[in-house]
């Protein structure tokens, strides 16, 4: 891909000249295969700029190179699935993209995701957890039509808040069990 | 540590009277000393690209305009420790990768020291004095390094003295460098805290250009001790990475070996932070450095940290590791959260003043004898 495409399709979405310099900066090879995703998908700039950040960290971090990232089978497959529109597309990229650039991370809102799951909770009860889990608070949504379907579903709730579950996921927000004596002093 | 490398000395006419000047003339008598009228933001094209790196050659005399004491801004919904700064100098000779300054001071990047210390001092009688009871800690290391410059400048002998005779102040030096022989023979009365921000050898090596080995620093740590300095370690910047925890470990063995823990003020940990601005100049200062790898996401105050759970345990593993040579030793978070602190010591600070209270005790209750 000549550098002038990449010139018109950062033209044509308004890219600041930062975004572009810095796209025309990498290898060919790794603008071609970022360009490929970004005019097929139409990918917006800041988008674009979340994904170069975590591009740029994989490589360095893994010692590869952009290309080959993007090339892996796992982008692939999204990128070719025929069931998926261009905006699943690029949010199931960027999901693959950001599980490598927070491998930790990942896992452990997986594994929480997992836990919250295993509740079974009904659906008018929504718990969840921060984005990046910063704050190590569980959110709890409950929407109740009356008194006694609120009584249910409190109820509902107290039986998980008991069930070991929920003190399992506060651990896992927490860096595991507590080790060391509490106080500072 | 690594000398600096200046050029040249520029000073700001009206500044040869200092006692400033005068110590540079003499220590640094090789360089070309040029006097100007007014200091103008250095323009000259720079080989590289990096201004940033680039200012760190010349040094700069002048006189401070502005306040030199102020609060410590701390961060934004975090807990903070009742700190104040004194800013003598701006700017660092030494380069670190994951330096705050390259950030806040990208527009204003000359190293410069400033020539009235008398005015500091006079500054600090009227707040000291006007407050009589109550306890300061006055930091030096916001935006420079503490010492780096002492052995040409002289500026922290010219302080001490009068920090060393004032009963509502502890006075803390931060630093990388181990450039303490002109502290040595003063007496600094219970009133000095020497603080160190401490790191595995490793960091140092990859991410703590020009600094003191950790050898070095701890060897300057011991002189301080000796001379009657109380001591302070900060372990902040802590960076994570493959095998991060054998390195912090023995390093804590190394300096528990060699100090008495009895004697130290604080120790604080903070985790690598910073701002996505900052990160952006990172990547082009120092694009291969394995710090911008690190799984850090942004929190409520603009900042980049690892992610909670994850720092949580590096506080947790850290206070374990000092408890077992130090079990009543001062430890506090820097740029934390409440719920950080709870997570890691099962309590936070009800306000900014309760955890400035806890440190060094003994001298607040002096205070209020």
């Amino acid at each position: 891909m000549a550098e002038s495409a990449m010139r018109d399709y950062a033209n044509s979405k308004g890219f600041h000249r930062q975004t572009l310099d810095r796209w025309l900066g990498w290898q060919p090879a790794d603008q071609n295969a970022l360009e490929e995703i970004a005019v097929g998908l139409k990918v917006s700039e800041n988008h674009l700029r979340e994904m170069m950040d975590w591009l740029e960290d994989i490589a360095l971090r893994d010692d590869s190179n952009i290309s080959a990232i993007l090339k892996r089978p796992a982008l692939c497959s999204i990128r070719t699935d025929p069931r998926l529109g261009r905006a699943d597309k690029l949010r199931r990229i960027k999901e693959q993209l950001r599980r490598w650039r927070f491998p930790r991370l990942a896992a452990l809102e997986e594994s929480i995701r997992v836990k919250v799951q295993t509740l079974k909770l009904p659906a008018e009860i929504h718990l969840s957890v921060p984005p990046g889990l910063e704050g190590g608070r569980v959110h709890v949504t409950l929407s109740a039509g009356s008194q006694v379907e609120f009584e249910k579903l409190t109820h509902r709730l107290s039986d998980a808040a008991s069930s070991g579950i929920i003190a399992e996921i506060f651990e896992s927000l927490s860096g595991g069990t507590r080790e060391n004596e509490p106080n500072p002093k | 540590m690594k000398n600096p490398k200046f050029d040249e000395v520029i000073v700001e006419r009206g500044s040869e009277s200092s006692p400033i000047y005068r110590n540079l003339r003499q220590t640094l008598a090789h360089l070309p000393f040029t006097i100007v009228d007014n200091l103008a933001p250095d323009r000259r094209p720079i080989s590289g690209g990096d201004r940033f790196g680039a200012a760190k050659r010349t040094l700069y005399l002048a006189r401070h305009k502005g306040d030199f004491l102020k609060k410590c801004p701390g961060s934004e919904g975090q807990v903070c420790c009742n700190y104040f700064v004194i800013n003598f100098a701006s700017n660092c000779p030494m380069d670190c990768s994951y330096c705050y300054l390259q950030e806040y001071l990208a527009d204003n990047s000359a190293l410069k020291v400033f020539s009235n210390v008398g005015d500091l001092i006079a500054e600090t009688e009227r707040t000291l004095a006007r407050h009589r009871g109550v306890f300061f800690r006055i930091g030096t290391g916001e935006i420079t390094d503490s010492l780096a410059l002492e052995p040409y400048t002289g500026m922290v002998r010219e302080l001490i003295p009068y920090f060393a005779g004032q009963p509502n102040v502890l006075l803390e030096l931060k630093t990388k460098s181990d450039c303490v022989e002109t502290l040595l023979d003063l007496d600094p009365k219970g009133r000095v805290v020497v603080g160190w921000s401490m790191n595995p050898q490793r960091v140092i090596d990859l991410d703590e250009h020009d600094t003191a080995s950790l050898g070095e620093r701890l060897n300057a740590a011991r002189l301080c001790q000796e001379a009657g300095y109380r001591l302070g370690f900060h372990f902040d910047p802590m960076i994570e990475y493959p095998g991060w925890e054998s390195d912090y470990e023995s390093m804590l063995e190394q300096i528990f070996a060699t100090i008495d823990w009895r004697k130290l003020s604080w120790l604080s940990l903070g985790v690598l932070r910073q701002t996505p601005g900052l990160k952006r100049t990172m990547r082009e200062r120092y694009p291969r450095s394995s710090l911008l790898t690190g799984e850090q996401v942004l929190c409520p105050d603009g900042k980049l940290r690892y992610f909670q759970p994850l720092r949580v345990e590096m506080y947790r593993r850290m206070v374990r590791w000092i408890r077992r040579a130090a079990p009543t030793v001062k430890i506090y978070l820097c740029m934390e959260s409440r719920e950080v602190w709870k997570q890691v010591f099962g309590f936070a600070p009800s306000c900014e003043k309760e955890l400035g209270n806890q440190m060094a005790p003994e001298i607040r209750q002096l205070i209020h004898a």
